[in-house]
């Protein structure tokens, strides 16, 4: 019996492990969003929340309510509806802007997107609920984007 | 952590594992230096050496990802404070160990049978496995398994990190600083005993 020396002790000990307690798959993703979120926010501007409705419940559990976000000159105005789990997001920028609105849903890695129309509305469907924020990118390069503060659904 | 304690034997690196912490310097300078997937590399290279340093403390799974992610929040928000980018892997193993203690320790202890439960539950293996592999895999495993709870957790996480500060472990252990030594390389005998008994080498 050869004696095994202590890095080849170590190496079984890490094979071991990897084999009977792996690295859950979606692990490395999730935290590259939540790494890439925390970077992104540090030097991004918040909207401020100017105003927010109570929430009206409907039919079924649902409900929805509205919110009201100011940075500059752009308001946003956010409906949101909650339905059996997920949640649908309308929202109108005033005055419209070509932009892309990115969700981002607390730390999971999937993001929801959509692109201002000319009339300065937007949709996000099938959203999950909980902490929610939404980033802005305007399409002019010159203007950075910037983000509502998070909200929960 | 510019001055960590790098226990009684500076030499020691273990060929593996010093591949990761050259990796992580280069992709945390690539991140500093403004490439963003640098940050994602430094963390595609990292997270599966922190899961398996932090579930060294037992901690569940949704426990121990909190932990990480933590940690890398607080890498993010905390760049700066690392002056030298070649100990940002050994930054982030003791940031996480650390809280992962401390999350360990706020929690209620939890039944050591459930855990072992857990670790005994049979794995999904591929289809090339062969059953000799199988076998030696778990025998392998049973010998790892059955080591002492302080062995267990003392030889993943110095398996794992490239050079674990003694001083914390010893904290964390209940041991003093002068017995880690020690007490290793009594883990590792035991655990040279247990492979041969059961005839896994």
């Amino acid at each position: 019996m050869t004696e095994l020396s202590r890095d080849a002790l170590l190496e079984i000990v890490r094979d071991v492990w990897e084999r009977h307690d792996p690295v859950p798959e979606h692990l490395v993703a999730a935290m590259q969003a939540a790494a890439a979120l925390a970077d992104s926010d540090l030097d991004l501007e918040l909207m401020e929340l100017v105003e927010r409705s109570t929430e009206l419940a409907g039919a079924r559990g649902s409900t929805s309510y509205t919110l009201r976000f100011v940075h500059g000159d752009t308001d946003l105005l956010l409906r949101i509806a909650v339905d059996d789990g997920r949640s649908r997001v309308d929202g109108w920028i005033v005055p419209p802007e070509p932009m892309t609105i990115r969700a981002l849903p607390g730390e999971q890695p999937d993001t929801h997107e959509a692109v201002v129309s000319d009339s300065g509305r937007f949709a996000l469907t099938d959203l999950p609920v909980g902490v929610l924020r939404l980033r802005l990118e305007p399409h002019d390069t010159a203007r950075p984007a910037f983000a509502t503060p998070a909200f929960e659904i | 952590m510019a001055s960590r304690q790098t226990g009684t034997e500076p030499d020691e690196q273990p060929a593996r594992t010093s591949e990761p912490w050259g990796q992580a310097t280069a992709a945390f300078n690539r991140w500093v230096g403004g490439d963003p997937a640098g940050l994602d590399d430094l963390v595609s290279v990292m997270t599966p050496v922190l899961w398996h340093v932090v579930r060294a403390y037992r901690l569940s799974e949704s426990a121990a990802e909190d932990v990480i992610q933590n940690t890398w929040l607080a890498l993010v928000r905390r760049r700066s404070a690392i002056l030298d980018p070649v100990a940002v892997g050994g930054w982030l193993t003791t940031t996480a160990r650390r809280e992962a203690w401390r999350t360990a320790g706020a929690t209620a202890p939890t039944p050591v049978e459930d855990e072992d439960l857990a670790h005994a539950l049979p794995r999904q293996r591929s289809a090339e496995e062969t059953a000799v592999q199988h076998d030696e895999g778990d025998r392998l495993w049973a010998a790892v398994d059955g080591l002492p709870e302080r062995c267990r957790r003392l030889l993943r996480v110095v398996a794992f990190e490239n050079r674990p500060d003694y001083r914390e472990l010893a904290t964390e252990l209940g041991m003093p600083v002068g017995s880690i030594g020690p007490t290793r390389g009594r883990c590792l005998a035991k655990l040279r005993v247990a492979l041969i008994e059961a005839g896994g080498i």
